[in-house]
């Protein structure tokens, strides 16, 4: 009688999994599969359809006139600049209101941190007044400045917490050995941060990878468009080839779903210790 | 240690690339929106201070109370459909052993990292009228299948259907670590005692998910505040703001309406009740973790 329960229960468990990954998953297979044939096929009464014929010539579109490689070399570029922006300025900001003595080090602290609280599309009306003064807007620094501002409070409560935990013992044998501050901060304690630095470059790559809303407010010209707007600004151009724009969704999704399928379980471990602790 | 340690100008550098990232893209702009919510400035022109008349008028303005109402609806929807989902298909995977496990975590995150660019158009095809999956569908079932899922009955729900979706891996994710953190000795007692699955979970489970459950929720009402991006791109806002979020709103106000000082007087409102809502939040719930 237990036996039998407990196999009913391992398949009503296996139902449930099976049931939830294929709501999460079957749009995207659907996405797929649809971007392979062609627009009129779509007019079908099945949930998925066989292609006639295969036409990855869908896909070339979608690479040439998507504008796929430019725009997925402005986002690494921004990306990897933000991430290594967002580390190292709070790296040095958490060591000096953690460690340093000096009077209003909690202050500046909360303040970095606050930064959470604001919401990011608020700024946008006056950020856009002030890169117009300043004439930042279709530069990379339009895009830079507020990727950095809006992942840096995280990554400064992250870095304080983590630098909180590391023995002193360490500093004051470094410091008995002649080093300065500047050697402390970086050639001792950032190299015992390694995990907290993974956890904060994830969260702040899947913070901006996906943004558009910022780009798309600051920059009018191609130059510096990052990946989304393969997509944003394809649907007007080939607004009745169906195919081909599901072709240009699948393009630009997949960079992001195959890196994160080959670093899965360092990214579950980053996102777990960054959302928990943020 | 202590002069080294306490030498001025070291800690200015160390500090000053943060404070002026911080000045700079955080606290100028919302200085320059607070001056532009006191006037009536369209996005070119001259710019004249009217005093209130920006604020008064949001306490009318049906469109924001809406907004306001949505985001609610949203976190609803977030804690009473997508969480207890969430915690439930996380204890269930917990219990998994081996490659499955990992491959199940692996697909519920995906959506979580393709652009809210692909999401949104890719629903806004879903639930196409002419060969939406949806109403194919509804067609497998025997239904005819022409439900106009956006006209403007249905889009408010269509629009947290996605949201719900696209943010299930990440409540689930956190939560699943939150389990796999609680002290395995409790449950072999628990099996000793001859309790099962649901005791279990209503007993050990949940009780000691407490913390993690708190900071989940927090983070669900402050996303439904903030939501903007999905909107933005699948209904605008609309049929008739039945769908509108703050940000959005305020974005249309500045740019669609050329209302430049009326949006910034909706930012500046935006920004206190995002303050409000986290202040208010971590308070109940420091309080309640110390009683």
């Amino acid at each position: 009688m237990r036996e039998d329960n407990r196999k009913i229960g391992k398949v009503i468990l296996w139902i449930v999994l099976i049931a939830v990954a294929v709501i999460q998953l079957f749009p995207l297979i659907w996405l797929v599969d649809f971007s392979l044939g062609s627009s009129n096929e779509m007019f079908t009464n099945g949930l998925l359809i066989i292609p006639e014929k295969i036409r990855w010539d869908n896909y070339v579109k979608a690479f040439v006139d998507g504008n796929f490689l430019h725009y997925l070399r402005n986002s690494v570029l921004i990306n990897t600049l933000a991430v290594v922006l967002v580390v190292i300025i709070s790296i040095m900001a958490a060591f000096a209101c953690q460690r340093m003595k000096w009077k209003m080090s909690a202050l500046v602290s909360t303040l970095l941190v606050m930064g959470m609280m604001i919401p990011i599309h608020a700024t946008l009306l006056p950020n856009y007044k002030i890169y117009n003064m300043l004439h930042l807007t279709d530069t990379l620094w339009a895009l830079l400045i507020p990727y950095v501002a809006f992942s840096m409070p995280q990554g400064m409560f992250l870095m304080t917490g983590f630098i909180q935990s590391l023995p002193k013992e360490l500093e004051e044998a470094a410091v008995m050995d002649g080093c300065g501050i500047y050697r402390i901060v970086f050639q001792i304690v950032t190299p015992l941060l390694k995990p907290s630095i993974a956890t904060v470059a994830i969260m702040t790559f899947l913070n901006n990878w996906n943004e558009f809303m910022m780009a798309s407010t600051y920059l009018s010209t191609p130059t510096w468009k990052t990946l989304p707007f393969s997509v944003l600004e394809f649907t007007g151009e080939y607004s009745s080839n169906y195919a081909v724009q599901f072709a240009v969704m699948a393009l630009t999704a997949a960079p992001a779903v195959i890196v994160y399928i080959i670093l899965n379980k360092h990214i579950t471990k980053g996102v777990a210790m960054g959302a928990v602790k943020g | 240690m202590k002069k080294l340690y306490s030498n001025k100008p070291v800690i200015l550098s160390l500090v000053l690339p943060g404070l002026l990232v911080f000045l700079f893209a955080v606290l100028a702009p919302i200085c320059l929106s607070v001056y532009y919510g006191f006037t009536d400035y369209s996005g070119m022109g001259e710019a004249r201070l009217i005093g209130f008349d920006n604020y008064a008028n949001l306490f009318h303005d049906s469109a924001f109370g809406r907004s306001l109402k949505n985001s609610l609806l949203l976190a609803i929807g977030f804690i009473c459909i997508q969480h207890p989902l969430a915690i439930l298909v996380a204890a269930v995977l917990d219990k998994l052993q081996g490659r499955a496990e990992g491959i199940f975590r692996c697909i519920y995150f995906i959506p979580n990292v393709i652009s809210v660019a692909v999401i949104a158009y890719l629903w806004k095809f879903i639930y196409n009228p002419d060969f939406g999956l949806l109403n194919n569908i509804a067609k497998a079932f025997g239904h005819p299948g022409k439900i106009n899922w956006l006209s403007q009955q249905n889009a408010i729900w269509s629009v947290l259907i996605v949201l719900i979706w696209h943010g299930f891996g990440w409540g689930m994710l956190i939560y699943y670590t939150g389990i796999k953190n609680i002290d395995p000795v409790l449950y072999e007692a628990a099996s000793i005692d001859g309790a099962n699955w649901w005791t279990t979970f209503m007993r050990i489970t949940l009780p000691m998910m407490k913390p993690v459950i708190q900071i989940n929720v927090t983070m669900a009402i402050i996303s439904a505040l903030k939501q903007m991006e999905t909107v933005y791109l699948l209904t605008n806002g609309g049929p008739n703001n039945s769908t509108q979020f703050v940000a959005n709103y305020l974005y249309q106000q500045a740019f669609k309406a050329f209302k430049y000082g009326y949006g910034n007087a909706i930012g500046v409102v935006f920004i206190i009740i995002c303050v409000l809502a986290t202040v208010t939040l971590n308070t109940i719930f420091k309080d309640k973790q110390e009683a």
